[in-house]
């Protein structure tokens, strides 16, 4: 497996198959007595921002401090949560809903698209 | 059966993506300062359409993707960046275009001025969006759509003198204004060749579930589609020759437009004119900004499907949402909508090498696409898209600023 060519960028899901972001970073642990392994990705528009360039990700924090409904600017998924990676997607052991990569979608929801009618919220 | 059914998936994006507020900005320009002269445009345009949306249904057939999850996926974030702003771009002044089309469409009808019917407009788009599912929309437009033969049956009762017809399927230089035929020229093509319409069309391609066993459907989709399109954007610009150019009436203004169906149907003429660009625009309208939400949901990876309720895929719907209130300023900010429109046509021209390259790159992608890639006439044909699109990104611009009347 190539991690750049079929890890990064790749759409993640949940156990039910519901979108939950994309590999936006890979991060690798290198140690000295073997070959360096994936430990975790990295989910967040600030992970996006640094790889456009460190300036945008300061500028898209500054940007966070004033105005967010997350807590952390970088989700991480550790290597172990991953179920399996097929061409479609990489499916993890999680449940989207309670992870923070659906803070935005949870805050819209409750806010916004509840109070509009015919959302098909209970 | 439910295989011919598809069909109208064709025809939706025939209609709302083929024909609307561009096409009858550039046919009735074309036909009115050139009769039948620029047909060979519309022709080449829709050559390529069909090869680029054949390609697209393809690859979302085959793979079960669409294009902009694609293309982020295998170019990476980097990569992507650029043609996604470029095409948010797009997307908003297209989106402004066609409600500006159902505003005067409106303003035909009831007298009322444009920034009106710029929120209701808005606001009726949003609640297609909002309540209705994917086979809705795309049922209840193509059928709707249908009114746009109107179009066809004007022209054939107008008898154009058919050897003037055919011999504007092929290029020859003006008599007049070369500047402004060129610049329509290119503008034909960029209303046309939409670039959101590839990544709309897979999008829906993916949201209709469809697998391998519909690339022959694909196939026959993107000809007919492509092909019914075609077919009424001929009517416009043969109805606009013969009605509006003996008179000498140019097109500056949609109020012009107006007039082409009513030597043909003395007393509907106007009416069934707004309604038949109310229609179009209005599926088109909901075609562009149901396009914006799939690029951004793609991009990022949310959740996404114009099937799922709002309160599924809340991000989804508030991208469209804000997508709908931009695209409305245009209108209540005053702006004429035939400008809006020949503007973003040129800049649809000027940006669809960023659209083109990567999709034919990946249509050549055996991994991905399998016995499926491009062949070998799909790959003659598309080296001479690029071309094409290459040469467009350099003129259409400059044309612009010297032709654009």
């Amino acid at each position: 497996m190539d991690i750049v060519r079929d890890i990064l960028d790749k759409q993640l899901c949940d156990r039910e198959e519901i979108f939950m972001g994309r590999v936006d970073g890979l991060v690798l642990e290198v140690s000295k007595d073997g070959p360096p392994r994936v430990d975790h990705f990295e989910l967040g528009f600030a992970v996006l921002a640094r790889r456009i360039h460190p300036r945008v990700e300061r500028w898209l924090q500054a940007i966070r401090k004033r105005w967010s409904v997350r807590k952390n600017a970088r989700q991480i998924v550790p290597w172990s949560a991953v179920l399996e990676i097929t061409p479609q997607h990489i499916k993890l052991d999680l449940a989207a809903l309670e992870t923070p990569a659906f803070d935005w979608e949870r805050w819209l929801r409750k806010h916004v698209i509840r109070k509009i009618p015919g959302s098909g919220a209970e | 059966m439910k295989k011919a059914l598809q069909l109208a998936l064709g025809i939706l994006t025939a209609i709302g993506g083929f024909f609307d507020v561009g096409n009858i900005a550039t046919c009735s320009q074309a036909g009115a300062a050139f009769r039948f002269q620029l047909i060979w445009s519309l022709l080449l345009a829709t050559i390529v359409v069909i090869f680029l949306v054949e390609m697209s249904g393809r690859f979302a057939a085959v793979t079960q993707k669409a294009l902009p999850d694609t293309i982020r996926e295998h170019f990476g974030f980097t990569f992507w960046l650029v043609p996604f702003l470029i095409l948010t771009v797009i997307h908003l002044l297209v989106l402004g275009a066609e409600i500006g089309g159902i505003c005067f469409a409106l303003h035909l009808v009831t007298g009322l001025p444009l920034q009106v019917w710029a929120l209701p407009v808005a606001v009726l788009v949003w609640l297609f969006l909002w309540r209705a599912t994917f086979k809705t929309i795309e049922n209840s437009t193509s059928l709707l759509g249908l009114i746009t033969l109107a179009f066809v049956v004007a022209a054939a009762m107008h008898h154009p003198p058919t050897h003037e017809v055919l011999a504007g399927a092929l290029p020859t230089m003006p008599s007049h204004d070369p500047e402004n035929y060129w610049f329509i020229a290119v503008s034909i093509i960029g209303a046309v060749i939409a670039p959101y319409l590839f990544y709309f069309y897979s999008s829906g391609a993916v949201e209709d579930q469809w697998d391998v066993s519909y690339v022959p459907v694909n196939r026959a989709v993107a000809v007919m589609g492509m092909g019914f399109g075609s077919l009424v954007s001929i009517g416009a610009i043969v109805v606009a020759g013969m009605v509006l150019a003996p008179r000498g009436i140019r097109v500056t203004d949609y109020h012009q437009a107006a007039l082409m169906l009513t030597q043909a149907f003395p007393f509907w003429g106007y009416v069934l004119f707004a309604v038949s660009m109310g229609i179009a625009c209005l599926g088109a309208a909901i075609e562009v900004a149901l396009s914006m939400s799939y690029s951004f949901a793609q991009t990022f990876g949310w959740n996404w499907g114009e099937d799922l309720e709002p309160a599924e895929d809340a991000r989804f719907c508030l991208v469209y949402t804000v997508s709908i209130l931009l695209g409305s300023l245009f209108m209540l900010f005053g702006f004429d909508p035939l400008k809006l429109t020949i503007l973003t046509m040129a800049i649809n021209a000027a940006v669809l090498p960023v659209v083109a390259i990567p999709m034919l790159l990946l249509m050549n992608d055996r991994t991905l696409l399998r016995e499926h890639a491009n062949g070998v006439i799909s790959n003659v044909v598309t080296v001479g898209i690029v071309l094409l699109t290459l040469v467009l990104a350099v003129v259409s611009i400059p044309l612009m600023i010297v032709g654009g009347s």
